[in-house]
């Protein structure tokens, strides 16, 4: 058997997992940069005197703006998470923040028979599986959760509880304000609250 | 392919027979007789093969959690490109120009002029139909994982159109996919 041949390690970007040398075709060339910096300060030449260079502006910057910093800090730190929550899709466009609220509707089947979706839990960081057995549990009927039209999850209940299920929500969960929670009536959007 | 891949679209995955196990390390041993050496290291023959079939007639094959290998249609097996970072002479190399490297990432297929021109270096004795890896001006690792529309020769006379389907690139859904459980 002929010799074996090594497994070349190959160095990955910390920040966007690519090769260091395709970091700046990945979608945060900016957010890579400390990193590659750091790590493999030979491979862009050019970063380290742009990094040299900022550094100097910043302490500038600092210098002129110690009177006014503290009204800055605020709001940089007020723009910061909201920076994070931004989701990349595949193609690196930028997905669209969606409207946090819940949308409750009755449909109607057998004619006195109906379910209750509820759609929307799940933006306020709520585990549909959960929710769902809380639900079931609170009205004492079947509770689940299924596939919506478009690929989204929502929790179906059995039985018509649209108006206790308000109150419920906000119970469970105090992060979901009543005024985010809306009902659907003959096809329109009616506020909860 | 795998622009929007993640565990949800593995349908089911299952260690698979002995004598399945031994064909696919035929077929990958045939396929890429550079792998041969390391081929016991790569597919230890105690640890499991598991074999996860996904949507699209795709079907992965995975030692410790890891997937090295996958194939579309019980077409030939393609390592992944963190495998193929490893070992990097195992497939034969096409290489495109710097302004391609773009869109192959965003998972465009390769097109034959981003071969033909200078920044690109084709391998006259690849054929049609058969798997490649993508590398790139002046970058030392490959970027993507392709299968060849058609032979080296005609997209040098071509020119024209898709030369290489993109399968597998850098920062697609089973490049993030480190591990699958």
């Amino acid at each position: 058997m002929a010799e074996k041949p090594q497994p070349v390690r190959v160095l990955y970007c910390g920040v966007c997992s690519l090769p260091p040398e395709y970091c700046e075709f990945g979608s945060d060339f900016e957010k890579c940069k400390p990193w590659l910096i750091q790590n493999v300060p030979d491979l862009y030449p050019n970063l380290l005197k742009e990094a040299n260079d900022k550094e100097a502006d910043k302490v500038s910057d600092k210098l002129q703006s110690t009177g006014i910093s503290s009204g800055a800090g605020d709001g940089a730190a007020s723009s910061a998470p909201r920076q994070e929550e931004v989701k990349r899709l595949p193609g690196g466009k930028i997905k669209k923040k969606e409207k946090q609220e819940v949308i409750i509707e009755k449909v109607v089947r057998n004619k006195r028979k109906c379910i209750t979706t509820v759609k929307g839990l799940e933006l306020f960081g709520v585990k549909l599986s959960d929710a769902s057995k809380k639900l079931g549990k609170k009205f004492a009927t079947g509770a689940s959760v299924v596939k919506g039209p478009t690929e989204k999850e929502q929790i179906d209940v059995q039985g018509d509880i649209a108006y206790d299920i308000v109150e419920f929500i906000t119970d469970t969960w105090p992060d979901v304000p009543e005024t985010a929670i809306f009902f659907i009536e003959d096809g329109r959007k009616v506020p909860a609250a | 392919m795998f622009k929007k891949f993640s565990g949800e679209d593995v349908s089911a995955q299952n260690q698979v027979k002995a004598s399945v196990q031994r064909k696919i390390r035929q077929s990958i041993a045939e396929e890429y007789p550079g792998l041969e050496p390391v081929l016991d290291d790569i597919l230890p023959k105690k640890s499991p093969l598991i074999v996860a079939k996904c949507q699209n007639h795709l079907n992965l094959v995975l030692v410790n959690n890891v997937p090295l290998f996958f194939s579309v249609r019980d077409g030939p097996y393609m390592p992944t490109l963190r495998l193929l970072h490893q070992y990097p002479n195992i497939m034969k190399k096409l290489q495109v120009d710097r302004g391609a490297i773009r869109f192959v990432l965003a998972g465009a297929n390769i097109m034959c002029p981003g071969l033909t021109s200078p920044g690109g270096v084709l391998d006259e004795d690849v054929g049609a139909e058969f798997p490649v890896a993508i590398m790139a001006e002046g970058k030392q690792h490959a970027l993507a994982i392709g299968f060849t529309k058609m032979s080296a020769k005609d997209i040098k006379a071509i020119n024209k159109g898709i030369g290489v389907d993109n399968l597998h690139y850098l920062n697609d859904g089973l490049w993030k996919m480190e591990r699958l459980d």
